[in-house]
């Protein structure tokens, strides 16, 4: 098993789709047969695409009764044996994370979109935001490791979409596309390709599906129905899933092969892009998503200006590219994190940079203009010369 | 247990975790008997329960494949096995406060869907794993941890509610009446759609102390008094069924 | 060559599909387009605006940050929008019996009777997005004639197909005689 080429589901060619729907074609390319949902502006099309897409697939599709039955089902699914998915945006996500924290103790694989628009609470329904990017990894309970892929345009959220699954499937961890509403509904060329890499589990009978020896491994996972006597819980249990609730080394192991199978492959889940970064600029602009187009724009007009002025930008957020945003600052005498929250990922980046770093939040339920970033810079070069 | 019961079951994890009197223990044999007789391979089958003293019936003890899900959550990760799966027989396992009160919106949609399902909810009237905590199916009156003048709120009737969502093979049987709860059993996992059976269970620690009940054999005997069959229930009056439990299968279709 | 087109008016008017048929026959047109609309909760009745850049190579902002063309089929839409528009070419088109130019405002605008034709040939409002649409391809050329009835080929089907394919030829005749104000 492991990674392989398949034929896609979707004729090769150039598409004009919104962003929920490409996802929806990425998850179908990559596999994705089984889709548990609930209706939430703006991640329903995705599903609503999927149901479509899943008549020419044989695809399972079920719309449960809230964002808690969705995960549920999902896991269920996916020991079953499917690659599951479900989109939601920020209310739904904050009912699924009882169950997110069970899918990473138990290593289940699955893939969770999260269209992300302006909260807190109800907030702006069809507006983008930003505001799930410490949820996603910190919103359950007990110290766990997840995969957050963020895109920024149409081609993208349809490739990581496929590259989700791969690596759900890899590390048998929940992992999300971590979008908002100005890609989501934002409608774009897309081109698809004939060949879909693919990663496929390597169920491995008889082998413990909850231990491996080797550092930062992943086990295998066979799924219901095999005649494994699959023993699946989320208290804590040894390598056979038997339960150990009173065994404190047993927890330690499991909780830090958890973490550790995450963390200890950062390297090959990591992925940046970054744009004017070879002359050492003087504003070093840490975006991602939506907002890291506008941060783009602005670095394009302010060089045009002659201003030193340089983008990095996190393809995923977690694992957090520490690496990368060290070595991109050392370069660099200000960094600057445009956002559309008040500085979730500024403070991530505060933690890992010996000095200050520069908050541009913005909570409006607007997609961040170049404008502001442009009239910033331009400010603080006047200011801070 | 009985013996040849055994191929059904992870020896090794014995003793089961059930404190003495405990309704649960006859319910897992009567369980492992139906599935005996109707001459089922485990390997097909998968268990599902959430949290609670009911949800340790199958996870770890049957030989089978099972899920131990989170509280109240068992019948959507059911749901999501069996829509994959279908070859797969799914079997819910758990108490009355992980099947009907936190997990209540799973149970009723599952009745609607009529999913292919069997939920086994084994009630014991309370939170027993918890300390003793008053249930939504604790009946009036009852002292528990939470309600020490007695409980004052309703108990649900769970196969009302499940009849009313829509299931399609809905009894109820107490752990004492172990042959008719065995063919009900058969009679649920035979059954395309959902089947449900609700199981009542005696819990001496928690319930039977707190209230009249007494030990574990006084308990058995109250329920053996308390409960009468449908067919019999039909005789009686209003007041006559007051504090009588009716058992016997309710929908068939 | 990067354009931005803006068309506002009221949620049930099909602005949003005009939008996604333009920036469609975009892309039919070999070029990259980017679509986004902005609207309330409601379905139908509260304002409404779809965004639409077309260039000849990847677009980083998305977004309309000041149109070349501004399409408005209500007078609250215009109100708001026809100051967004770029001050050295910018044009505006506009539904000549939904809308009541500003003439405080320096822009070419180009009243286009959609709504009163599409009642008049087709009984039906709804296809009034498409023929003024069409009248803003052929007076601008923005996309090709043959791209936009393609993209209505792949983006409608059925009854709404024919009616608005029928729409668009409607919409092109007003565009070859539609004058500037």
């Amino acid at each position: 098993m492991g990674y392989r080429k398949i034929r896609g589901v979707t004729p090769p060619g150039q598409y004009f789709l919104q962003g929920d729907e490409a996802c929806a074609e990425g998850a179908v390319a990559a596999g994705c047969r089984f889709f548990a949902g609930y209706p939430i502006t703006p991640a329903s099309e995705v599903m609503e695409h999927i149901v479509r897409r899943f008549k020419d697939c044989d695809g399972v599709f079920v719309q449960m009764e809230d964002e808690i039955g969705s995960i549920a089902a999902m896991i269920g699914a996916s020991w079953a044996g499917a690659k599951p998915m479900t989109s939601t945006s920020g209310p739904g996500l904050s009912l699924m994370m009882e169950n997110i924290g069970y899918a990473a103790m138990t290593e289940t694989p699955l893939v969770i979109v999260d269209i992300q628009r302006a909260g807190p609470s109800t907030g702006q329904a069809t507006r983008p935001g930003s505001g799930d990017m410490l949820q996603v990894k910190y919103g359950s309970h007990g110290d766990y490791e997840i995969i957050a892929l963020s895109p920024w345009s149409v081609q993208e959220i349809y490739d990581m979409t496929i590259r989700a699954f791969n690596l759900a499937e890899r590390f048998r961890v929940p992992v999300f596309v971590l979008s908002d509403e100005g890609v989501g509904h934002l409608r774009e060329n897309v081109t698809v390709e004939q060949e879909v890499t693919v990663f496929e589990r390597d169920k491995a009978p008889g082998q413990p599906p909850f231990h491996t020896d080797e550092p930062g491994g992943v086990p295998p996972m066979p799924c219901f129905g095999d005649g494994e006597k699959l023993l699946v819980t989320g208290s804590t249990h040894d390598p056979f899933g038997y339960r150990k609730t009173q065994v404190s080394e047993v927890h330690e192991r499991l909780v830090s092969r958890l973490v550790g199978k995450i963390r200890n492959r950062a390297d090959e889940i990591v992925d940046t892009d970054s744009y004017f970064l070879d002359d050492g600029p003087d504003v070093l602009l840490v975006a991602y998503g939506i907002t890291a187009r506008a941060a783009l724009s602005a670095a394009k007009v302010l060089r045009d200006e002659g201003q030193k002025v340089g983008l990095l930008r996190l393809r995923t957020i977690w694992p957090f590219p520490e690496r990368v945003v060290v070595e991109s600052a050392q370069k660099c005498k200000e960094v600057v994190v445009p956002e559309l929250n008040q500085g979730q990922i500024c403070r991530e980046i505060e933690r890992l940079l010996d000095r200050d770093v520069i908050s541009l939040p913005q909570t409006n339920g607007e997609t961040m203009k170049p404008t502001k970033i442009i009239e910033f810079v331009r400010e603080r070069a006047v200011t801070q010369p | 247990m009985s013996k040849h019961l055994y191929k059904y079951l992870r020896t090794e994890v014995f003793p089961t975790p059930f404190c003495s009197g405990c309704g649960h223990g006859i319910l897992m044999g009567a369980i492992l008997r139906a599935i005996d007789e109707l001459g089922y391979d485990m390997d097909g089958m998968l268990f599902v329960s959430g949290i609670g003293c009911g949800a340790w019936i199958p996870s770890p003890h049957f030989a089978a494949d099972t899920l131990h899900v989170t509280h109240g959550r068992p019948v959507a990760f059911a749901t999501g096995a069996k829509l994959f799966k279908p070859s797969l027989k799914v079997v819910v396992i758990s108490g009355d406060g992980d099947i009907a009160s936190i997990g209540g919106n799973h149970l009723i949609h599952a009745a609607r869907r009529d999913i292919d399902l069997t939920i086994i909810c084994a009630n014991n009237g309370i939170y027993g794993m918890t300390g003793g905590q008053v249930a939504a199916s604790t009946p009036l009156g009852m002292r528990t941890s939470t309600t020490p003048d007695g409980n004052r709120e309703r108990p649900f009737d769970l196969c009302k509610l499940v009849e009313a969502a829509g299931g399609t093979y809905v009894s109820r049987y107490s752990v004492h009446q172990v042959k008719p709860l065995i063919r009900s059993i058969q009679r649920g996992l035979e059954h395309t759609g959902l089947s449900f059976i609700e199981v009542l269970s005696p819990c001496p620690t928690q319930f039977g102390r707190r209230n009249v009940s007494g030990t574990a054999f006084e308990m058995l005997q109250t329920l053996k008094e308390d409960c009468v069959s449908r067919q019999k229930a039909e005789t009686m009056g209003s007041e006559e069924l007051k504090y009588k439990i009716v058992t016997g299968e309710f929908v068939t279709s | 060559m990067i354009k931005q087109v803006r068309i506002c008016g009221f949620g049930g008017q099909g602005i949003v599909l005009a939008g996604v048929i333009l920036g469609h026959a975009g892309i039919l047109d070999g070029k990259y387009a980017a679509q986004s609309s902005s609207y309330g909760a409601e379905a139908r009745g509260s304002a409404c605006k779809s965004e639409v850049v077309i260039s000849d190579g990847w677009i980083d902002y998305p977004h309309v940050l000041k149109a070349d063309i501004l399409i408005a089929m209500s007078q609250p839409a215009y109100n708001k929008y026809c100051c967004d528009v770029v001050p050295e070419h910018g044009v505006i088109f506009h539904d000549e019996e939904l809308v009541t130019p500003n003439p405080q405002i320096a822009l070419s605008h180009f009243p286009v009777p959609a709504t009163q034709r599409a009642l008049q040939i087709f009984d039906n409002r709804l296809v009034a997005n498409t023929v003024l649409l069409a009248a803003v391809v052929s007076v601008t050329g923005i996309v090709t004639p043959d791209s936009l009835k393609l993209a209505l080929d792949k983006t409608l089907d059925g009854r709404h197909l024919e009616a608005n394919k029928k729409a668009v030829d409607v919409g092109f005749q007003l565009g070859s005689i539609v004058k500037k104000h």
